[in-house]
């Protein structure tokens, strides 16, 4: 690590690494970002099942009363289609968000 | 089963491996430099298209479309786990993996661990995955080959299996250079062009079956149709969660998928790839569900009523078969045929090479002769590879599951051992050696306790679906590091300001 970002970075003696008490600076907002995606990720993914779990327990009432899109039941289209659509939007913005921090640091340094 | 040998097929299948071989031979001059490593001017996409032609094996080309056509919308589970674990791939690990700079698992972990006795067992975690993997490949192997002479599962395995050996045998005697792109663009193309023909026998929409196949699904009598669009008929919210998370966190720890962050020039190209590469596993897997459904309009129209024991036994087939059942050209079923054994046989030989590296290097060079030659170890290696071979064709003769089932077990021992020594390997410094033996010994118990105990405790397997045991397993094997890295004196300064300086530095 060069000398110009010294504020920047934590003391040399302190090695401490963890995922929920991140770095100042670089790795802070690393991690911050990982967050945003990962809840994302995890909300849409496990929330969906969750939800359907929770007020989905008849088959005839629920493919009655459960509103279609492109002719099918949504939720069965959000699984099928939607959710890896999701993901690779997800993979993106990472990316973007990834590739601004890394740019933004070594402009600094 | 009609005992006639399929010609079409067969001829077609051994001229798509000569072709291959030739297109090998011929490109092998022009990367005689730097065998393996990729120029630098390669675009995002074809990084992509190499990351899911190495992904896409008989489990996404034939299993998943079985568990659909068996199981509805709880095959989506197998679906989000295979691509949202690339989510998770990307954002928790793939450049800082790739910033410490260790190509294989067993690699990372002596390196981070600084332990041979850990860098032992993940070998052979590494090694027992590619097994359990190469199972379920050999599984639709012996299947296509079975429909494709008419004669019965074993012969026709042990042939499938002869005949996989002697192409992998000649290409690797000619050093043969793979095109994972071109391997992409046949896979898909042997995928979706036979279902669009598919649902315009059928009187769908064939411009986009992978939209079509939701309307033919609830033109089938109410009671099927519900059965399977309704999500809970075959099986509970929970064995649906710990399924697909399962198949999350496996993929985020499978050795071979990793390994694909190294073959690109550098970590920005790596990660944009991984954008493309889902996108294009996307496309086989928007799909796949689609043969399943059509195959149940087959079924409905013509009047054929199935045992669930054919059923079950058609399943892994079922794409190759919906096509026959329409009456496809012999050619368009042939495609589907080639396209599924081509599937496994790429994944054949990495998983075959990553293990067989695994052994020759991590297992007998490390612990039985370190003074070995390289020529030497390549031998063992070749040695390893037969054996490694053999015992998965033991293994196989009675399959013991669906292609996608027999995968995911690989997806659960990559994810309660590897998966938890990664993630806290980069993201705690304080994780030790003792934490990561601990915590891969609990994680190799949660795995194969369902499938060993689960007749005499028939709970465990409730609690612990074989396919489904990360969903508890990864957070205790966590929870099991933690606790005995706590225990025991932390890792040397070195590493950990490695950590620091390296890992999480921009």
């Amino acid at each position: 690590m060069s000398q110009t970002n010294e504020q920047d970075s934590p003391s040399r003696k302190d090695l401490r690494i963890n995922f929920f008490r991140p770095r100042p600076g670089f790795m802070r907002k690393e991690v911050t970002i990982i967050w945003i995606t990962l809840t994302a990720w995890a909300v849409m993914t496990f929330g969906m099942p969750i939800h359907l779990a929770l007020t989905h327990s008849d088959p005839t009432r629920t493919l009655a009363e459960a509103p279609y899109i492109f002719g099918i039941p949504a939720y069965f289209w959000f699984s099928g289609q939607f959710l890896i659509l999701w993901f690779i939007f997800l993979c993106f913005i990472f990316n973007v968000l990834i590739d601004w921090l890394s740019s933004s640091y070594r402009r600094r340094r | 089963m009609e005992q006639s040998i399929r010609y079409t097929p067969f001829f077609m299948l051994c001229g798509v491996l000569i072709v291959s071989l030739i297109v090998g031979l011929l490109s092998r001059r022009h990367d005689r430099g730097g065998y393996g490593v990729q120029v630098r001017s390669i675009g995002h996409a074809s990084i992509g298209a190499a990351i899911a032609s190495n992904w896409m094996s008989a489990a996404s080309f034939l299993g998943i479309a079985g568990v659909f056509f068996l199981n509805g919308y709880f095959a989506f589970a197998y679906i989000l786990g295979w691509t949202g674990g690339y989510v998770l791939l990307l954002v928790l690990m793939g450049s800082q993996i790739r910033r410490f700079g260790k190509y294989t698992a067993p690699d990372f972990v002596e390196a981070r661990y600084d332990s041979s006795v850990a860098r032992v067992f993940s070998a052979v975690i590494a090694i027992v995955i590619s097994l359990i993997y190469c199972v379920a490949q050999y599984k639709g192997i012996g299947m296509v080959f079975a429909w494709m002479f008419g004669i019965d599962y074993t012969q026709a395995l042990v042939f499938g299996v002869l005949i996989t050996f002697a192409y992998l045998m000649v290409a690797g005697g000619l050093k043969a250079a793979r095109n994972p792109q071109m391997h992409y663009l046949v896979i898909i193309i042997a995928f979706v062009v036979p279902l669009m023909l598919i649902a315009k026998k059928l009187g769908y929409n064939w411009l986009v079956p992978q939209f079509s196949y939701g309307r033919a699904l609830r033109e089938l009598p109410e009671q099927v149709s519900n059965a399977y669009l309704f999500p809970w008929t075959f099986g509970s919210p929970y064995e649906w969660i710990a399924l697909c998370f399962t198949l999350m966190v496996g993929t985020a720890g499978l050795p071979h998928v990793l390994s694909r962050f190294y073959t690109v020039p550098n970590n920005r190209d790596a990660r944009w790839g991984v954008v493309w590469g889902l996108f294009f596993i996307g496309l086989l897997y928007w799909s796949a569900p689609a043969f399943g459904a059509f195959a149940h309009t087959w079924l409905t129209n013509s009047g054929t009523v199935l045992t669930p024991a054919e059923a079950q036994a058609l399943a892994d087939i079922i794409v190759i078969k919906t096509a026959e059942w329409v009456g496809l050209n012999e050619i368009f079923i042939s495609i589907l045929a080639i396209g599924g054994v081509l599937a496994a046989i790429s994944t054949i030989t990495g998983l075959l090479v990553t293990g067989a590296g695994a052994i020759a290097y991590d297992i007998y060079y490390r612990l039985i002769n370190p003074k070995a030659t390289e020529s030497h170890l390549l031998i063992v290696a070749k040695g390893a590879t037969l054996v490694l071979a053999l015992l998965v064709l033991v293994i196989a003769v009675n399959p013991p599951g669906l292609i996608a089932q027999i995968t995911a077990v690989a997806f659960a021992l990559a994810g309660n051992t590897l998966f938890p020594v990664f993630l806290l390997g980069i993201w705690w410094d304080r994780a030790n050696k003792h934490g990561a033996i601990a915590g891969m010994t609990v994680g190799t118990i949660i795995t194969f306790a369902p499938i060993l105990l689960g007749n005499m405790i028939p709970m465990l397997r409730t609690i612990l679906p074989p396919t489904s045991s990360a969903l508890i397993g990864a957070p205790v094997v966590i929870l099991t590091m933690i606790i005995v890295s706590r225990l025991t004196p932390p890792p040397p300064e070195h590493l950990r300001r490695f950590l620091v300086e390296k890992v999480h530095s921009p």
